[in-house]
């Protein structure tokens, strides 16, 4: 045996595993999307971009997603920031912190939203409090309470990514700066954002990929009326029964996401160098 | 060393991860002091103190059956991950097979892609092919969600150990097998064990997957709450979410005993 043979023989159950149980799912989902009753059509496509419901849901996954994304960025780098200027027992607990969210189910992190933004729930009843909002103001149901929801669930990718590569950034570049006359805040933003931007790209793509694509909290937080892609796809899958068209909205979804991903990261890349 | 951020900058700052840290935990603090509440209906903040709902859920078979199935799909995805992950990474790190890339890149696709798209992709394949979902059909898919965790973590490790390990023992006379299992493997070790855990996690918490593939007998725990969320949620409810919590809290010490946090939190 040699050792190209050996190495076949370990990665062999994996490739065929993920051949027939995941890359053979993938194409049975996109011949469907492209299947009518009478063979090969793009009737399902047409369906859904030519109905100004599904093109208004649409708008709405991809607006919702860049804003949670946004929302993520810009609290995710200075949390990062400063995980990685404390000391390193305070370090390990913001992490915990950080982990413990990200590893519980995402039902029960929004049900407790559900509970904290519900007409009755605590977050209402303070801005009543304050005088902020009239009677009966509930925040469930709203695409504000998907944001809420969304953005807790997806800070720990985005923070974790730019911690990644914030810790990495050597500290006399922070040092020089400051020597050489910069104010802190000026160093922050011509020495260590740029260096960490290729973490905010990375965990950008994570979380606008994640919000276009979860649908247990829009579901649950957006309630029936509020529909994104990902909640439209499940009602096909369960409710309406129509699996062609469900492929052809995943399909959609997943080229949506492909096509706002392009763009940014040529920004992105544009502003690196 | 330069120092001195400015004073209000720091008061800012400590004020700033107050906030984020309080938004991070509030919904799970809110569920765990729900759970506890004498009231009929989910209240925030709990009025008094009582267990009832815990021992509702101890005596509820719904949640039993639920947490049953949960609980043996997600140890037999842990095994069957953890051995296909754990080899492959080997295998991959030896960087001795064709394509090195491509095959590290189909290892960590699933990570990739969105899971309701595989989760369509999964249905209409096994409804075409053998009909009716079965327990089955989720242990392949969760396996194929898990496997790219085992990879990452067994990678990690591999690639601070020593590269010579391996050859010493080839030059000593170790056969194949007793290279692998006794050299290469423990050396893995940290590795597959921290991505066992992040493997049971997965498919213990994993609801994409699970709600595509429901059938009236084939709830797992996620997807109960899940279906109690969408109708009439009592207290029980908290009270099953609340230890979900307590075993992903669980779940992180030992991780964190076991190969420490900090080294996979930016992997």
């Amino acid at each position: 045996m040699t050792d190209r043979t050996e190495n076949m023989l370990l990665v062999g159950p994996g490739l065929l595993l993920l051949a027939l149980a995941f890359l053979l799912p993938i194409f049975q989902m996109l011949s469907l999307s492209v299947t009518g009753p009478s063979g090969l059509t793009l009737l399902n496509f047409v369906n859904f971009l030519g109905d100004p419901f599904y093109l208004g849901v649409l708008w709405r996954t991809i607006r919702l997603s860049l804003l949670i994304t946004v929302i993520c960025a810009l609290i995710g780098f200075p949390l990062a920031y400063i995980i990685s200027k404390v000391g390193s027992t305070m370090r390990l607990w913001l992490i915990a912190i950080l982990i413990l969210p990200l590893m519980t189910s995402v039902v029960v992190r929004t049900f407790g939203w559900m509970v904290l933004l519900s007409r009755s729930g605590l977050i209402p009843q303070v801005l009543q409090g304050l005088g902020l909002a009239h009677r009966g103001f509930a925040l469930i149901q709203t695409e504000t309470a998907i944001v809420i929801g969304m953005v807790q669930v997806l800070l720990p990718f985005m923070t974790l990514s730019v911690l990644g590569v914030i810790a990495r950034i050597d500290p006399v570049l922070e040092e020089a700066a400051r020597t050489m006359g910069c104010s802190f805040l000026q160093t922050v933003r011509t020495v260590v954002l740029p260096l960490s931007l290729p973490g905010i790209i990375a965990g950008s793509l994570l979380a606008f990929t994640l919000s276009a694509s979860s649908f247990v909290t829009p579901n649950l937080l957006g309630g029936a009326r509020i529909q994104v892609l990902a909640t439209s796809i499940y009602n096909s899958v369960t409710q309406t029964l129509d699996w062609p068209f469900a492929s052809a909205q995943a399909v959609i979804l997943f080229a949506g996401i492909i096509l706002t991903l392009i763009p940014y990261v040529r920004l992105m890349g544009d502003g690196r160098g | 060393m330069v120092k001195a951020v400015p004073l209000p900058l720091r008061i800012l700052a400590r004020v700033f991860v107050a906030v984020t840290v309080l938004g991070l935990l509030a919904p799970l603090i809110v569920v765990v002091a729900a759970s506890v509440s004498e009231n009929q209906y989910i209240s925030f903040p709990p009025q008094g103190f009582s267990l009832i709902w815990y021992r509702k859920v101890l005596s509820s078979d719904d949640y039993m059956s639920a947490a049953a199935l949960s609980f043996g799909l997600a140890l037999a995805v842990t095994v069957a991950a953890t051995l296909i992950g754990g080899a492959a990474a080997i295998a991959i790190h030896r960087r001795k097979l064709p394509y090195p890339q491509l095959i590290g890149a189909v290892f960590i696709s699933p990570l990739m892609l969105p899971t309701i798209i595989y989760a369509i992709g999964m249905l209409m394949l096994w409804s075409s092919m053998f009909g009716v979902v079965t327990v089955f059909t989720l242990w392949i898919s969760h396996t194929i969600i898990a496997t790219p965790y085992v990879v990452r973590t067994t990678l990690a490790v591999l690639s601070d150990s020593d590269p010579f390990l391996e050859e010493a023992a080839r030059t000593m006379g170790a056969n194949r097998l007793q290279r692998l299992m006794l050299v290469v493997v423990p050396q893995c070790l940290p590795g597959l064990a921290a991505g066992a855990f992040f493997a049971f996690n997965l498919s213990f918490d994993e609801a994409v997957l699970s709600l595509f593939l429901r059938k009236p007998d084939l709830t797992t725990l996620p997807v109960e709450i899940y279906s109690k969320l969408e109708f009439s949620p009592d207290p029980s409810v908290a009270a099953v979410s609340s230890i979900m919590i307590a075993l992903t809290v669980v779940l992180i010490i030992v991780i964190d005993r076991v190969v420490g946090i900090k080294k996979f939190a930016s992997t």
